[in-house]
Parts: structure tokens; sequence; C-alpha cells
């Protein structure tokens, strides 16, 4: 391990709060340009390979209140966040998506980005994917990706396999490739030139007088406070925590009122082979009806495949034990509805919320009708979708009581990509921070993490956040502002 | 300020909800699972905790009527916002737990001829 344990009274020119896809990528920069770096971390460090991926033990030991995190609303939409050193970079299925060159464009239109050139965030994207070995797996895919194959294949529908930050010591072997996260990456390289990192160190709030910033208040593993003083502030905490520390520090504006996700409703299918793959998740996606629906296989082990029965249990309990011949899969939409983290005073944690709108509702119906659609044309003999009241389908007849028994607030609904916070911008109605991510009314506070992205993109973001930190920290250095 | 723990509140819900659902499932999985379920609502963030734990001593309290369970079986199937979401977040933990643990668990919760209790 790279890392300390945090102590009581720490200092640095640079803090960089949270160590995840923003703030690995900028405390790399900032540190091989010869800044006294400090990163801290809330989370432990966990060693690849200690934990069973997408286990129950796993989000214990590296997700936030043990993965149990939702957003308040009809229906309620649940979410997980990474809380360990590497962030959400250590849990996620590791695939990637750079941005898309007109997104970058739509972006830097609407929200007055200044100095903003797509093919520069793209170049930059080049260099992430070298540093981060994106690639796509050696050998054959698993079952379960080969059915999202399969059936977009037979519907004629736009498909392919997503890279992933992997490598593959044993090629022949890709089930066993090893997650190039920010703890194999970034974070090493921080630390060679000369950054340190401090796990077990939760931020309470910044110490601020005036327009600047100059020490976070702390509370470490143990519960014992803290102090961290500093010249200027990253925080790079992730599109929940970076809002609610920005507010517990006494700054609002445009802080926190515009969450972006990207809601899923998932179904399990089963077929009549075993095909189950507990560990790993597909790498196929379909993209026919992108950026408004995307389709994609989920982490399937017995507990997942169980939980996705559950919403018609009395139905459809009688297939748990099938599990080995199930997988699941969902249908992702890009939103509409908007949500809101709010700090309230005396809460130690924020009050997440967020509002699907009627064509989000509409599109999740239509996206897992299709879904089911899909998982027939690859050879389900039966499908299972997880809302309440939903029938079994077994053929294309049984499609439309499907979708007619559909109702968003009877689903699980989901999601893992959470962004857009503090969108950045020099649009005065629009944005929390510049066009380099210094908080707007702030001289020294700097926000580098997701919840910079303008709105959520329509693919995993993490891409996004580490081209768009990296070129946000390259400008701080070039700019002089921390001398 | 000292955290009021989940067990004391949610567990007679949870072990009388999985011996509905679950019927077969042995009672120290049964508490093993429970304890869980505890755990988890214990490490939610606050204000949902806040809000678990409300619903939960309702639950509580209805439960020590007579004929209490089939009171909370009631209250459980009206579509009041939030009041469903205690049963299925109760759920939604144990089905997991039980099968990500025991994979080859029944139904019913039991364990397959041939297997021994853990």
């Amino acid at each position: 391990m790279i890392a300390a344990r945090a102590t009581t009274s720490m200092d640095a020119d640079v803090l960089v709060i949270g160590s995840g896809a923003g703030g690995a990528t900028t405390a790399a920069i900032l540190a091989e340009a010869g800044l006294d770096v400090l990163v801290v971390e809330e989370g432990d460090w966990v060693e690849q390979g200690s934990v069973v991926p997408f286990s129950l033990g796993q989000m214990d030991q590296q997700y936030r209140a043990g993965g149990v995190t939702v957003a308040i609303g009809m229906p309620s939409i649940a979410y997980t966040e990474g809380r360990c050193a590497g962030g959400g970079t250590e849990v996620n299925s590791g695939l990637y998506w750079r941005p898309p060159g007109e997104l970058l464009e739509r972006w830097r239109r609407d929200f007055r980005i200044a100095d903003f050139d797509p093919d520069e965030v793209l170049s930059i994207a080049d260099e992430v994917e070298q540093a981060i070995s994106v690639r796509t797996m050696p050998g054959p895919h698993t079952a379960p990706s080969d059915v999202l194959k399969r059936g977009a294949d037979r519907l004629g529908w736009n498909n392919g396999e997503i890279p992933r930050w992997m490598t593959y010591p044993h090629p022949d072997q890709p089930l066993r490739g090893e997650r190039q996260s920010m703890t194999r990456t970034y974070l090493p390289r921080a630390v060679a030139a000369g950054a340190r990192i401090a796990v077990g160190c939760r931020v309470d709030r910044l110490v601020r007088s005036s327009e600047r910033a100059n020490a976070a208040v702390t509370t470490l593993a143990d519960g014992s406070p803290g102090r961290i003083t500093f010249r200027h502030v990253f925080v790079c905490g992730g599109a929940i925590q970076t809002p609610a520390l920005l507010q517990r520090s006494g700054i609002r504006g445009h802080i926190g009122r515009t969450l972006a996700v990207h809601p899923t409703v998932k179904l399990a299918a089963r077929f009549a082979d075993e095909l189950n793959v507990p560990d790993d998740v597909p790498v196929h996606q379909v993209k026919e009806f992108a950026p408004h629906l995307s389709f994609g296989g989920s982490a399937s082990n017995p507990g997942l495949v169980a939980l996705s029965l559950l919403d018609e249990w009395r139905s459809f309990r009688s297939a748990v034990t099938d599990w080995p011949r199930m997988s699941v899969y969902y249908a992702a939409i890009t939103s509409e509805g908007l949500g809101r983290v709010t700090s309230v005073p005396g809460l130690r944690d924020p009050i997440v919320t967020y509002r699907l709108s009627r064509r989000d509702r509409d599109t999740l119906r239509s996206g897992l009708g299709r879904l089911a659609l899909l998982m027939l044309e690859a050879g389900a003999d039966t499908v299972f979708p997880s809302f309440r009241g939903a029938p079994a389908v077994h053929t294309r007849r049984d499609l439309g009581t499907m979708q007619q028994a559909f109702s968003a607030s009877k689903a699980t609904v989901m999601t893992v990509h959470l962004c857009s916070t503090v969108p950045m911008g020099e649009h005065p109605d629009r944005c929390g921070a510049d066009s380099f991510g210094r908080v707007h009314g702030q001289r020294n506070i700097y926000v580098n993490d997701a919840s910079l992205l303008p709105t959520a993109p329509g693919v995993n973001p993490q891409a996004s956040v580490m081209a768009f930190a990296i070129r946000n920290a390259r400008r701080f250095v070039a700019g002089g502002t921390h001398g | 300020m000292r955290q009021v723990r989940a067990l004391p509140v949610v567990g007679a819900f949870a072990e009388r909800l999985l011996a509905d659902d679950l019927p077969d499932l042995s009672a120290p999985r049964r508490r093993e699972v429970v304890a869980f379920v505890a755990r988890r609502v214990d490490s939610m963030p606050s204000f949902t905790r806040f809000g678990v734990l409300a619903i939960g001593s309702v639950f509580r309290v209805v439960m020590a009527l007579p004929a209490g369970w089939t009171i909370a079986k009631l209250l459980m199937a009206l579509p009041l916002p939030f009041v469903g979401e205690y049963p299925r977040l109760t759920r939604s933990l144990a089905v997991a737990y039980v099968w990500e643990h025991w994979p080859h668990t029944t139904p019913s919760g039991g364990t397959p001829t041939g297997s021994a209790v853990a």
C-alpha cells in the first residue's frame, strides 16, 4: 500500500479531496508539475483481488453505506458510490467510453465553456487510454456478453464490444484480467512524483474567510477530529459528496441543483444452457437507440439474480434455483429529469432526490420492452422483468402485456452514473464552477470530478471525468495561480 | 450524538418477514440474515436511516398489537409512498444475502436434499 493513515494535523500546498477518477488524475498532474500535493480519501486502500468483485463483501469495504444509497423520488432511484482509494474506478465494470465529439461541442456552446477545444479533450483521452491500458478482451467473450451480441445481430441492431481499462497477463484466461484502476495507475504516478495519500479521512467542511479557504476540518476513521491546512483545494468527492461538502462549507449558488443520472431498469433472462458468470459483467452493449437508450449486462452472482426476481417474488421465486442458466441485463436511459443534493445542518449526509420526467418514464417502458425482445431473440426461454406486477415473458406475444403492466413507479430503478451537480462554464444561470473548475465566487476552491460534467453524457462518464480533470489541472499549473 | 441501533427496531419485522417469505430457512441462517439487514441499516446515510427507523418503529408498534402481523401485512399491501419501501428494502437485503452466501437455497429457503445446513 502506498497510502498512509491520515493524522490529526496535516498540511499541503494543494489538498485533493477524493482519490477517484477525478482526484487521482488531478493529483498526478499537479505532483508531476512539482507541487506539494496531499490526497485524502475517506475510505480505505483495498488491494485488488482481496475482495470478490460485485459481492456484498466488496460493498462493505469499497462502497459508501455498503451500497445502500438512494435518491428519493417516485420512484426512488438506488445508486452506488465508491468509497475507497481509487473511488468508483475500483468497483465499476471498467468499461470505457470516450466522450462523443458532438456532445463536447454542445457542452461548450450551451454552458459557455471558455477555451474549450473538443479536439484537446479527445487528445487527452488518447493519453488516458494509454495510461490505463484501454483494450478489448483477448479471446472469446463470456456467454452473457454473447447474448447481447446475438440478440442485437438478429434484430439488426447496432452493438459492439466496449473496451475496458484492463490488462490481461494470461491472454488465454480473459476473466483473469487486471483492472487498471486508479490504485494501479494514476495514484502510484502521483506518489512517484512526491504526492502523499492519506486514507481514513473524511472532510467535514472547508474553513473559509471571504473568497478563500485555508483549512479543512476532518474526522478520522477512529472518530477523532483533525485539520488540514492548504493554499489550494481540489474537491473531487464525486457528484454527491462534492456539492455536499461545498454546501456544508457555506457555498451555495449553482451547487447540487442539477444532479443528472442514467436511470436503468432490469430484467433477468433464463436460457437453456448454463451461462452465469458470477464475478464479471458482459462487455457488449447495444447502442441502436443511443444516446437516449442503451442496453448492457449487469453483475449476476446468485444473490443479484435473486434480487432481480424480487419485485414479483411470489410468481418468480421458483426460478431462483435456475440462476446458473440466468443473467441480468439492463436498459439505461439518458434522463431529462433532474435531481438535487442538499446538505441539511445537523445531518452528516446529504439528502438526495431525483424526479423522472414523463418522457423518462415512457423511455424506461419502451426500453424494457425492447430489452425483453432482445433476450427472446437471443434465445431466452423466459424473461423476468424487475417491476411489481410483472408477467413472465415467454414469447413476443407477451411483450405487449408486459409493457401495459409496466410503470416506472413499480420498478426497481437504479443508476451508477452520477454527474452534473457543479456544472462548469461561464453561463451565469447554469454553472457552479468556471470553465476550468474553479468554484464561482471562490479564489482557491476547485472542483475536478463528475460534478463538472454539464449533463449526463449518455455513456459511462469516467473517461470524460479523467479527460476534464487532466485538462483543468494542466490549466491550473500553466496559469501559475499556485505560485 | 449516539446512534440508535437498528437491530431492536427492524429485527422482529425482518425475522417475521423472512419466516413468511422463506419458511424453510433455518433459524440460525435467519438470525444471520436479520443481523446483516440491521448492519446495513446502521450504515445507511443519516436521512435515509432516519426514515427507515421511523417507518420501522411504526411497524414495531403494529406488530406488538393483537393480530399485529396481519395488520402489518395489510399496511404493506397499501400503496403508501415510502411505507412500501421498508419491506422492499428488508427483502432485498435478505434475498441478496441468502443466495450469495448459500446459492443452492431452495425457493422456500430450504437446504437442498443432501446438503448440510451451515
